[in-house]
């Protein structure tokens, strides 16, 4: 059996030092989002709302990312650290989807008048989401450690195939989403100074928040394996 | 390899012509959701392109899904997969196999839903090479991510809810590309129909690379 000794040393030690960081970056970004950064010209304080809105649908992006980079690391190599990374960082991912709905919904109210419309970008989003749902579920309804792992590795490099659909939904049909204002194919970023030192900020603190998250689900994870490799050993 | 694909699959196909009941089953289910959509929808709603063109392709999705669950439960119900599996190669021509089967299947599904909907419906079809080149890509882009899905929920309880769950939301682009060809097609669109043919095309090309590359390693 491989052991999860090593790894598990490894995020019980940096695990403290993340969390230390997360509420200290978290801080930090509350500070500037509420009070730091000026009111939008067009939208007042409502834009507020983007510097929780965003960082949730990047650390989306990234979550579902790393499911696909530990994905092939267990079909690859069968380390059963891998299958620990792909659960936590999925069940966090569908987490921040979530986070990232219904705060666009919360801020779509008052600017474009509905908590939902059918724009590419959102409903690509709720796709997204439920996909990953149903990649929890596979995992969930298969007993046997080995079969649950292979599969749910396959559906997790399947799956990733819509992350680019959803960035690139605004771009390619016409949509009532914002385009890209950070990542942009034509140029820098498109905000004022300011408000793109708040958003960054936030990107961080949300970005520590899931390392954190991740360490201590991962932990738990191969905790588990450990106990059911020594109940297995008698 | 290919020997032994063309054998899963020719083997798969004259167990269906032998007993046809996936097939009988998928002819009779796309044409009782053609029929049923049409009328809860109402016939002056059904015959718009895009209205008929979903109705269509929703249909052929879940007959994809019916036919490809039935052809695993063959296999188990005479304990075959697992033969299969032991010969070397056996999971890569398995999953190929199967993908074929299911394609050639679809393509008489879909050649009886098609049919029954521009009689049924009254379509006027406005360029009829640009629909059956929709068509033809469409019954290609469906075929793996459904047989990819049944894989991974083989052997597992609930299977009958976890497939649809997992494919159909892998399955939307196809969908949208294949209902946005046809009513272009049906409309006389031939850009627009190129257009979504091409994504058909591209979405068929990545699910299959992705399946003929990972999926045999779940198949045990």
């Amino acid at each position: 059996m491989t052991t999860t000794t090593f790894p598990r040393a490894l995020v019980l030690r940096v695990r403290p030092w993340l969390g230390i960081a997360a509420i200290a970056a978290a801080s930090i970004s509350t500070y500037m989002s509420l009070l730091w950064a000026p009111p939008d010209a067009m939208q007042g304080d409502v834009y507020r709302i983007m510097y929780v809105h965003v960082p949730s649908a990047w650390l989306a992006y990234l979550a579902f990312i790393v499911v696909f980079l530990a994905s092939v690391g267990w079909l690859w190599t069968r380390q059963r650290w891998f299958d620990a990374v792909a659960v936590a960082s999925a069940e966090i991912g569908v987490l921040f989807t979530a986070l990232a709905l219904v705060a666009g919904s919360i801020w779509a109210k008052p600017t474009w008048g509905v908590w939902w419309t059918w724009e590419p970008r959102l409903v690509t989003t709720a796709v997204m989401f439920v996909m990953y749902v149903g990649y929890l579920l596979l995992r969930n309804l298969s007993t046997d450690f080995v079969r649950r792992a292979s599969r749910a590795a396959v559906l997790g490099i399947v799956l990733v195939v819509d992350v680019p659909v959803v960035h690139l939904s605004v771009l390619w049909m016409n949509s009532l989403h914002q385009l890209p204002t950070v990542l942009r194919a034509s140029g820098g970023p498109s905000l004022d100074s300011s408000m793109l030192a708040t958003l960054l900020v936030s990107v961080a603190a949300f970005t520590l928040i899931y390392a954190y998250l991740l360490a201590a689900r991962v932990g738990i994870e191969l905790r588990r394996h450990e106990r059911i490799g020594a109940l297995r050993d008698g | 390899m290919i020997r032994r694909l063309g054998l899963v699959a020719g083997r798969e196909l004259l167990a269906e012509r032998r007993q046809p009941d996936g097939l009988v089953a998928a002819v009779t289910f796309i044409a009782l959701l053609v029929l049923l959509e049409s009328l809860v929808v109402g016939p002056v709603s059904a015959r718009q392109p895009a209205v008929a063109g979903a109705l269509f392709w929703i249909a052929l999705a879940f007959a994809a899904i019916l036919a490809a669950t039935r052809s695993f439960d063959r296999e188990l119900e005479d304990d075959a997969l697992d033969a299969i599996i032991a010969l070397p190669g056996g999971r890569d021509a398995l999953f190929a196999g199967k993908v074929l089967a299911l394609t050639a299947v679809l393509a008489i599904v879909g050649a009886v839903g098609g049919v029954l909907s521009l009689v049924l419906l009254d379509l006027e079809v406005a360029l009829a090479g640009h629909l059956l080149l929709v068509t033809a890509l469409g019954v290609l882009a469906l075929p793996t991510v459904v047989v990819l899905d049944v894989v991974l929920a083989l052997r597992l309880r609930a299977r009958a809810a976890l497939v649809p769950i997992l494919a159909l939301p892998v399955l939307i682009p196809q969908l949208v590309a294949a209902t946005q060809g046809s009513a272009s097609a049906l409309s006389g669109d031939a850009t627009g129909s190129l257009g979504w043919s091409a994504l058909l095309l591209a979405f068929a090309f990545v699910y299959a690379v992705l399946g003929f590359t990972i999926v045999p390693a779940a198949i045990e």
